[in-house]
């Protein structure tokens, strides 16, 4: 869901900004990613913890980007916000600016190129459009930028096309959903999977994740579509692909999907056909959580099982962009793990949890204070 | 319905066509009038064509398919075949006109934030969301008719802009990201009567009053006419380009009553949800028999292609048919809808005659 209801994000670089400024300041303290352009060269003298600061944050003055690819949904709003309550806690990070490619290719791209232009020294990317954007993202890396795409795979290296490429595996989520319904439906019965877009690596990988665990399990059977039924990530073309699995198919025991909000609105079909909601794991999703709450008796069938939506990880590919750039300490990983977020059945690592007073499309597993998501999310 | 809508007769069309074609040789006003008549009987053809394609469709769903008639199945699919339908009634007054509507999204997105974000969930405000939703259609829609008719610059570039600057309010108001649209919309959109979605009678009434005004009343003939050929209704003495800003004005409305009800079958809409009527709207135009270059056309055959089209896209997705058989499925089916009424098939014929003669008295002169 993420990817491209996220949204799309581009970089843009001229190589003719390659001023030594930019060199100087894409330079900074070691770890990992780093490799052979002449942006890597210099070392890290200024590189001192700023006091009281976390130990990425550097010393040097640096102008920050986030180039998002899409901005306008709820998911792309709290991340592009963590983004930005991440940059606050350095001091060192003196401007922070944020381009929303609209989810139009060459808007991306072109911010890209327009922040390397306006002399920003570091840039975290969302490279909505992947490897379209490869070649916005080489130049603002050759330029001297410090380029940190995250979540979407921009093909390319580490070290050659940008510093750092921040990641997490999807098969991970795929594999948590398959242990949880395995136990949810004790080894047997039929699982419909939703999907975003066809072909896309999220959704596939997810399934992939499944499998791998499922092919234990001959009992648990994907009937519709595989490797899923293709929703667009789209809520009005999720509700017709509900009404017709539910039409085609008389037992369907549980739903998969990584848009949990989008499946929750079509619930509606559900009462329309006279079928009770089944089992369901997704990813978090406030308004999901409180349509459990408020379904559950009706509904016994419906248990839920999230993974934690990951709006965080724009954090990460923040923390690595400002330690490089202003020469502070360099995380370790660049892998961002999926975790499992809500369980109704353990009630572990969290019962299913709804505020009321948030609003719907708010994500609990979001490490933003609840008045700064209701602000993102305005 | 839709053959009722195109039953009257050909000759009325000719009327306006005929001063203008009279100014020049009489071989030209002949000319002139077997292309007007050639529309008009092409869309009459369209009209049964349109249900005869639409009646086999559901029989194809019943034998292949026949979950995809099952009563969920049909309750799932009328309303967003209903929806799609008024929206390609507003579409087809735009074709009929020459010209092509490219801001059905904006209107339609437009329309479903505002009622979404100013009541922000407070049915007392539902009335006012609605009252501005009316009121950004009709600028949107005038605007657009004032630039194609007064100014001269072309349908799509015009629409292309609209849609564009429409978007720019869509974000403006919601943010990008519309809260849930009220409760009471959503009771309204989703009720039914008599066992029979709200939004389907509704879609029905909108298409038969617009099809009356078109083909029974004096300005709905005019209206027809303009469409057929503007140097013949300009020589009858009508103001073109108010009939066609008319057209984009009406049209915008039935977009923005769309919405309304997409608003309230969709509770929780996102801010781009026109996006997906744009080629669903002008593809049920095409099969319904409306010429892409305007003239004579029958909204209740744009009606009816919409049902077809929904549920085309209901079978395909019950059938389990993987994306890619679906959309080849769907293109086949509009190339084919667009070959029985684009290709001159007449001309056709008679090229093949000519030809075949050709060859035969080449061959018998040898």
């Amino acid at each position: 869901m993420s990817t491209s209801r996220s949204g799309r994000f581009r970089l843009g670089v001229s190589v003719a900004c390659a001023s030594v400024a930019l060199i100087l300041a894409a330079c900074g303290g070691g770890g990992g990613g780093g490799g052979g352009s002449s942006s890597n060269s210099s070392g890290s003298g200024d590189g001192q913890p700023v006091a009281g600061a976390p130990s990425w944050c550097g010393s040097k003055k640096i102008t920050l980007a986030l180039a998002d690819g899409f901005g306008d949904n709820n998911w792309r709003k709290v991340t592009s916000a963590e983004a930005q309550d991440e940059a606050k806690k350095c001091p060192s990070v003196t401007k922070y600016v944020y381009t929303d490619g609209q989810g139009n290719t060459q808007k991306a791209i072109s911010d890209i190129r327009s922040l390397v232009a306006q002399g920003v020294d570091a840039m975290v990317v969302f490279p909505d459009a992947g490897k379209a954007v490869l070649p916005a993202i080489r130049q603002a890396y050759k330029a001297g930028v410090v380029t940190v795409p995250y979540r979407v795979f921009p093909g390319g290296k580490e070290g050659q096309d940008y510093d750092y490429f921040i990641k997490t595996d999807f098969k991970q989520a795929g594999v948590l959903w398959a242990n949880w319904l395995v136990k949810a439906l004790n080894g047997k019965g039929n699982v419909v999977n939703l999907g975003g877009p066809p072909a896309n690596s999220q959704s596939l990988d997810e399934y992939a994740g499944m499998q791998s665990v499922l092919k234990d399990h001959p009992g648990i059977k994907f009937i519709g579509t595989t490797p899923y039924n293709v929703t667009n990530w789209d809520p009005a073309q999720t509700q017709k692909v509900v009404t017709a699995v539910l039409a085609k198919y008389p037992k369907i025991d549980a739903f998969t999907t990584d848009f949990g909000a989008a499946l929750q609105a079509s619930f509606g079909a559900f009462k329309q056909a006279g079928r009770q909601i089944p089992a369901v794991a997704t990813e978090d999703a406030n308004k999901l959580s409180c349509a459990w709450q408020s379904s559950k008796s009706a509904n016994p069938n419906f248990k839920l099982f999230t993974v934690d939506s990951q709006n965080w990880m724009s954090r990460t590919a923040v923390q690595f962009a400002v330690a490089k750039a202003t020469g502070g300490k360099v995380p370790s990983s660049t892998q961002v793990p999926q975790k499992a977020f809500e369980d109704s059945i353990s009630g572990e690592p969290n019962p299913v949890t709804c505020d009321k007073a948030m609003p719907g499309d708010a994500f609990m597993s979001s490490h933003l204070t609840k008045p700064q998501q209701r602000t993102a999310l305005q | 319905m839709s053959r009722d809508a195109s039953g009257s007769t050909p000759g009325s069309v000719a009327t306006p066509a005929t001063p203008a074609a009279a100014a020049s040789a009489p071989r030209a006003a002949a000319a002139s009038e077997r292309r007007v008549s050639e529309r008009v009987g092409r869309s009459a053809g369209a009209a049964t064509g349109t249900d005869a394609a639409t009646i086999l469709l559901l029989a194809v769903s019943w034998f292949v398919e026949p979950q995809s008639l099952s009563h969920s199945s049909l309750l799932g699919m009328l309303p967003f075949a209903a929806i799609l339908a008024i929206v390609a009634v507003g579409q087809t007054l735009v074709i009929q006109q020459g010209g092509i509507d490219l801001s059905v999204p904006g209107v339609i997105s437009l329309t479903v934030v505002l009622l979404a974000s100013v009541p922000d969930g407070d049915n007392g405000k539902l009335p006012i969301a609605i009252g501005y939703a009316i009121v950004g259609a009709l600028a949107a829609g005038a605007l657009s008719g004032v630039l194609v008719s007064r100014v001269g610059i072309t349908p799509i570039v015009t629409t292309l802009g609209m849609n564009a600057l429409l978007y720019g309010f869509v974000i403006q108001v919601s943010n990008g990201n519309p809260p849930p649209t009220t409760s009471g919309l959503n009771d309204f959109a989703t009720s039914k009567i008599a066992g029979v979605p709200t939004t389907v009678p509704i879609a029905i009434v909108v298409t038969a009053i617009v099809a009356l005004i078109v083909k029974k009343t004096v300005a709905g003939r005019r209206f027809e006419g303009v469409g057929a050929s503007n140097s013949g209704a300009r020589a009858a003495g009508l103001v073109v380009a108010r009939h066609k800003s008319i057209a984009y004005v009406a049209a915008a409305l039935l977009y923005c009553l769309g919405a309304i009800l997409l608003g309230g079958v969709f509770s929780d809409p996102s801010a781009f949800q026109g996006d997906a009527y744009l080629l669903p709207s002008v593809a049920a135009v095409v099969l319904g028999g409306t010429s892409l270059l305007g003239g004579r056309g029958s909204v209740a055959a744009s009606a009816v292609a919409a049902v077809f089209l929904t549920q085309l896209d209901q079978l395909l997705l019950t059938s389990g048919a993987s994306s890619a058989v679906q959309n080849l499925v769907q293109a086949g089916a509009l190339a084919i809808g667009i070959a029985v009424y684009s290709v001159p098939w007449g001309r056709v014929r008679g090229w093949w005659r000519e030809r075949s003669e050709a060859s035969a008295s080449a061959a018998s002169r040898r």
